[in-house]
C-alpha cells in the first residue's frame, strides 16, 4: 500500500508540479515548435509518451546490469542517447510497415524524438533519483503525459494567440513564451498538492 | 581577404545568426540555467567547449564519415565530449556540477550543437569550423549572460552571487522561477525585434525552428519526414 | 552491402576512439572526483569533529548498539568516532550526528533534519560540546521543547554509550521501556513478562503506580526506585519488604473497589462537560470530562462545528489532590498536538491539587491543546464543586 502511494505521489507529481515542459524546460523546444493545432499537440505527446516508456524499459535495465556492473558509468550518455536513437528508428519502421494509419498520426513526429531532450533528461533522472524499475516507469509515463498536457493545453492558447493583434515585436514567439509562462504561473499552484493528497 | 572570413564567421554566431536569441535554438538551458549568472556562464562554457571540440572532430572526419550514417557518427561523437565535460567539472569545478545537475547531460541534445555539425562543420575546413565554435559558444554564453543578469538581480538581487545593496531589499522572486524564465526570454525576444526594427530573421512560423532537426532541413520540410536520422 | 558494411566499419571505430577518449579522461578525473566526494563527506563530520584527519565507515553490525545509532565513522587517527543516530522526536524522527573523542567527552553535536520545529535545536547542540557523560546529563532541557530537547539528550548519551561499546566497553544500553520491564519481572517473575498500568482511584501511601499482571497473578507496586511484587491473595514475593501489611490491604483495596456511578444529568450544566463520572467507596471522584483542544474547529467550545474534544480520565480525591489521570482520546494534530496522548505529559498532573495544576510543561507548539487539556482538568474540579453542592 505504501509503495503504491509512493508510484501515486511520483505520477502526479511528474505530470503537476514537476512537469518536464513547464517547470523543468525540457522539451521545450517541440513545446513551442508543434503545439499549434490540437491534432498535432497530441499526436507529439502520445509520440513522446511511448518513447519516453521504451527508452526507460531499454535504459535502466542497461545502466543497471550492464553499466554499473562493469564500472562503465560514464558510458551512460552515449549509451543512452544511442538506445533512444535506435528505438526511435524501430519504432519507426515498425509502424510504418504494421500500421501505416498510426504511423501517419505519429510517424512524423519520431524523428525530431531522438534529440528531445525530455526523453534523455527522464532516463538520466531516473538513475538520478534511484528509482526502481517499476518507479522509473511510472515516473516516465508522469512525464509523457505532463508533455502532453501541456501540448494539449498550450495548442488551444495557441490557436487563440494567432487570432489576436499583437504588436509587431512581440509577433510569434516572443508572445508565444509570454503566454507558456502564463502557464507555467498556473501550474506552480500544485506544487505542495501532491505531498498532501495522502496526509 | 582570409583574415576578414575569420573574423566574419567569428562574429556571425556572436550577432547575427545568435543561435538564442535570432536562430532559436537550445531553448531548454537557456531557460533553465538561467537563473544564476554563475550557472549560466558556465553552461555557456561548457556548451562551447564541447561545441568547439566536436566541430573541430566532426570537421576532421568530415571526408571519412559516410553521408548516410552521419547523424548517428555526430551523436555519438557530441554525447563523448559533453561526457568529457562533464567529468572534468565534476573534478575540478564541483560546484558548478551540482549547479548545473542533469543539464550538463542534456548538452547532447541541444540542437545548437547539431545543429552546427549539420551546417557548418561538415562542409568547411578545421580552421573554421573551430572559429564557427567559438563565435555560436560565444554567442551562446552572452545569450545566457543577458538572460540571467536579468533574472539574477531582479529575482535574487544579486550578480554572480555579490548582493546588491539596494537590490537586495527588493527580490522579485518570481523571476527565479519557471515562469519568470519564459517571461524574460520572451521579452527579450521581442526587445531584440523592435531594436533591429525586424530585421533579425525571425521567421512567423516556429514549426520548424523550434524542432532539433531544424538545422537538417532548412526548408521547412521538416515535419514532412526526417530520415536522415 | 559492401558500403553498408563500410559505414558501419566508420561507425565502430568512431565509437571505440570516443570510447577511449572517455576512458583515459575518466582515468584521469575519476581520482579527484572521488577525493571531492569524500571530502564533502568528511566536511558533514567534521563539523561534530573538527580536529578529525579523516575518517571511515565503521562497522557495526557485531556490537550491540543503543537502538537509535544507524552509522559510526572512525577517525582514522584514533581520535574518537561521530555517530549518527535516528530519534523519535515531536511526531517525526530526527538525525543527530554526534562526535565523540576517546576519552569519552563530546567534541560536537549537530541535529541534521530541516524539520521547521526543531529550529530552536540547531543551536541546541552546542551546549554538548566538551562535556562528559556526567556533563552531557546536567545539561538542561529547552522548556517549551521538552520532549524534542530530551530526545536530543538521550541521542547524545547513546552516543557516549555507542562510543564507549566500541572502544570494548559494556553500558547500560536499555531505553527506559526496557528498563521498567526488566524491573517490573524482577520483583515479579509469575507476571511473565506482561503487566498493565492500573488506573489508580484510590492513594496508596508511598506507592506512585500499580502494574497488574495480564495473568492476573499479582501486582507490582512501585515506590520511588524500588519495585514490590505482591501475589493476587496479597503476599508479598519481594524479598527485604518491611510493611507487608500495606500492599497486602492495598491489593486487597484494589480487589474490593467498587466505582459507583453518578447521574450527572442531574446537575444542571455538567452534561456539556463531563462524559461519565463515578465515586469510588472511600469518596474519591472518577471522572471522564471534555477540554476543547485544537481539534476544535468554529462554533463554541460547547458546541464546535467540527473536531473532536480531548477526552481526560481523571481521579480526584474530595480535597481535590489528583490521583491518577489519562488522556482516554483526542484528535490532536500528529506530530505535535497529539503529544497530549503520552503517558510523560498527562502524568504531570499527578499528585497536582486545583491550586497547581496548570504549572506543567505545555507541549512545544501547541499552546492551545495544553489549554484545552487543563481545561478538561479544571472541569473535573469545578464538576466536583457542583456534585458537592457548590461546596469546596
Amino acid at each position: 500500500m505504501e509503495s503504491f502511494k509512493l508510484l501515486i505521489i511520483i505520477l502526479l507529481s511528474s505530470v503537476l508540479v514537476d512537469n518536464y515542459v513547464l517547470s523543468r524546460f525540457l522539451g521545450i523546444c517541440p513545446f513551442l515548435g508543434v503545439s499549434k493545432k490540437i491534432d498535432q499537440a497530441v499526436g507529439m505527446g502520445v509520440a513522446v509518451t511511448v518513447v519516453m516508456l521504451l527508452a526507460t524499459a531499454a535504459t535502466w535495465p542497461i545502466q543497471k546490469f550492464v553499466l554499473d556492473t562493469l564500472g562503465l558509468g560514464y558510458l551512460q550518455n552515449i549509451a543512452f542517447i544511442l538506445i533512444i536513437a535506435t528505438l526511435v528508428q524501430i519504432l519507426e519502421l515498425v509502424l510504418k510497415k504494421f500500421s501505416p494509419s498510426l504511423y501517419k498520426g505519429l510517424g512524423v513526429y519520431l524523428p525530431l524524438i531522438t534529440t528531445n531532450c525530455a526523453v534523455l533528461g527522464v532516463t538520466i533522472n531516473n538513475i538520478i533519483d534511484g528509482y526502481s524499475f517499476i518507479e522509473s516507469m511510472v515516473s516516465s509515463l508522469g512525464c509523457g503525459l505532463g508533455f502532453l498536457l501541456a501540448m494539449v493545453l498550450f495548442s488551444g492558447i495557441r490557436s487563440r494567440i494567432d487570432d489576436t493583434k499583437v504588436p509587431a515585436p512581440f509577433r510569434g514567439l516572443a508572445v508565444t513564451l509570454i503566454a507558456a509562462s502564463f502557464i507555467s504561473l498556473a501550474f506552480m499552484g500544485f506544487s505542495g498538492i501532491v505531498e498532501s493528497i495522502f496526509a | 581577404m582570409k583574415e576578414k572570413s575569420s573574423v566574419s564567421v567569428l562574429l556571425n554566431g556572436i550577432l547575427k545568426e545568435n543561435p538564442v536569441l535570432v536562430l532559436i535554438l537550445g531553448t531548454c538551458p537557456t531557460l533553465a540555467t538561467t537563473t544564476t549568472v554563475k550557472g549560466a556562464v558556465g553552461m555557456g562554457l561548457a556548451a562551447m567547449c564541447v561545441l568547439i571540440c566536436s566541430n573541430v572532430f566532426i570537421s576532421l572526419l568530415r571526408k571519412r564519415i559516410p553521408e548516410s550514417m552521419r547523424i548517428p557518427c555526430y551523436i555519438v561523437i557530441i554525447a563523448g565530449f559533453v561526457t568529457i565535460v562533464k567529468m572534468i567539472v565534476q573534478a575540478y569545478l564541483p560546484e558548478l556540477y551540482e549547479t548545473l545537475g542533469v543539464y550538463l547531460d542534456l548538452i547532447t541534445v541541444n540542437c545548437i550543437i547539431l545543429g552546427r555539425a549539420e551546417m557548418f562543420a561538415n562542409k568547411n575546413p578545421v580552421v573554421a569550423s573551430a572559429l564557427d565554435g567559438i563565435g555560436m559558444g560565444l554567442g551562446f554564453t552572452l545569450a545566457l549572460t543577458m538572460m540571467s543578469t536579468i533574472r539574477e538581480v531582479f529575482g535574487a538581487g544579486s550578480f554572480f552571487g555579490i548582493e546588491i545593496p539596494f537590490m537586495a531589499n527588493y527580490k522579485i522572486e518570481f523571476f527565479t522561477k519557471a515562469p519568470g524564465g519564459l517571461l524574460v526570454y520572451g521579452l527579450l525576444i521581442a526587445f531584440i525585434y523592435a531594436v533591429t526594427h525586424g530585421k533579425a530573421p525571425l521567421k512567423k512560423s516556429f514549426s520548424c525552428e523550434g524542432c532539433p532537426n531544424a538545422a537538417n532541413c532548412q526548408g521547412g520540410s521538416c515535419s514532412e519526414k526526417g530520415d536522415e536520422n | 552491402m559492401k558500403t553498408y558494411i563500410k559505414n558501419l566499419a566508420v561507425f565502430v571505430c568512431i565509437c571505440s576512439v570516443i570510447t577511449l577518449l572517455l576512458a583515459a579522461t575518466n582515468f584521469i578525473t575519476a581520482p579527484v572526483i572521488e577525493e571531492n566526494q569524500n571530502a564533502a563527506a568528511n566536511a558533514a563530520l567534521l563539523q561534530v569533529m573538527p580536529e578529525g584527519k579523516g575518517f571511515e565507515t565503521a562497522d557495526i553490525s557485531t556490537f550491540s548498539l543503543p537502538a537509535t545509532v544507524t552509522e559510526v565513522h572512525k577517525e582514522t587517527s584514533g581520535l574518537g568516532y561521530v555517530v549518527k543516530l535516528t530519534t523519535a522526536g515531536y511526531g517525526s524522527d530526527f538525525v543527530i550526528m554526534c562526535g565523540v573523542n576517546s576519552d569519552g567527552v563530546v567534541t560536537g553535536a549537530v541535529c541534521l533534519s530541516s524539520n521547521e520545529t526543531l529550529s530552536k535545536e540547531k543551536t541546541y547542540g552546542e551546549n554538548f560540546t566538551d562535556k562528559d557523560a556526567a556533563g552531557v546529563e546536567a545539561v538542561d532541557t529547552i522548556s517549551g521543547a521538552t520532549k524534542t530537547t530530551e530526545a536530543y539528550k538521550n541521542a547524545v548519551k547513546d552516543a557516549l554509550n555507542a562510543a564507549i561499546i566500541l572502544g570494548g566497553g559494556s553500558v547500560d544500553i536499555r531505553t527506559e521501556e526496557e528498563i521498567l520491564a526488566d524491573n517490573l519481572d524482577a520483583a515479579f517473575p509469575a507476571g511473565e513478562k506482561a503487566f498493565e498500568k492500573l488506573f489508580m482511584v484510590d492513594l496508596i501511601e508511598g506507592v506512585d503506580a500499580v502494574y497488574e499482571a495480564t495473568n492476573k497473578a499479582g501486582y507490582v507496586f512501585v515506590s520511588g526506585e524500588q519495585f514490590i511484587g505482591v501475589n493476587a491473595d496479597g503476599t508479598v514475593v519481594t524479598e527485604g519488604v518491611t510493611d507487608t501489611a500495606l500492599y497486602s490491604d492495598a491489593v486487597a483495596a484494589i480487589k474490593a473497589s467498587t466505582l459507583e456511578d453518578i447521574d450527572i444529568s442531574a446537575y444542571e450544566g455538567l452534561e456539556k462537560t463531563v462524559v461519565s463520572a463515578k465515586k469510588t467507596a472511600s469518596g474519591n471522584f472518577v471522572l471522564e470530562t471534555k477540554g476543547a483542544g485544537y481539534g476544535i474547529k468554529g462554533g463554541d467550545e460547547y458546541h464546535p462545528a467540527s473536531g473532536e474534544y480531548i477526552i481526560v480520565r481523571v481521579s480526584v480525591t474530595p480535597d481535590f489532590r489528583i490521583i491518577d489521570c489519562l488522556t482516554v482520546s483526542e484528535a490532536e494534530t500528529d506530530g505535535l498536538g497529539d503529544a497530549c496522548a503520552d503517558e510523560s505529559f498527562y502524568s504531570q498532573f499527578v499528585g497536582k491539587t486545583d491550586e497547581n495544576y496548570k504549572e506543567i510543561d505545555a507541549i512545544s507548539g501547541a499552546t492551545l491543546t495544553t489549554n484545552g487539556y487543563t481545561q478538561a482538568i479544571e472541569r473535573a474540579f469545578s464538576a466536583i464543586t457542583t456534585m458537592n453542592g457548590g461546596a469546596r
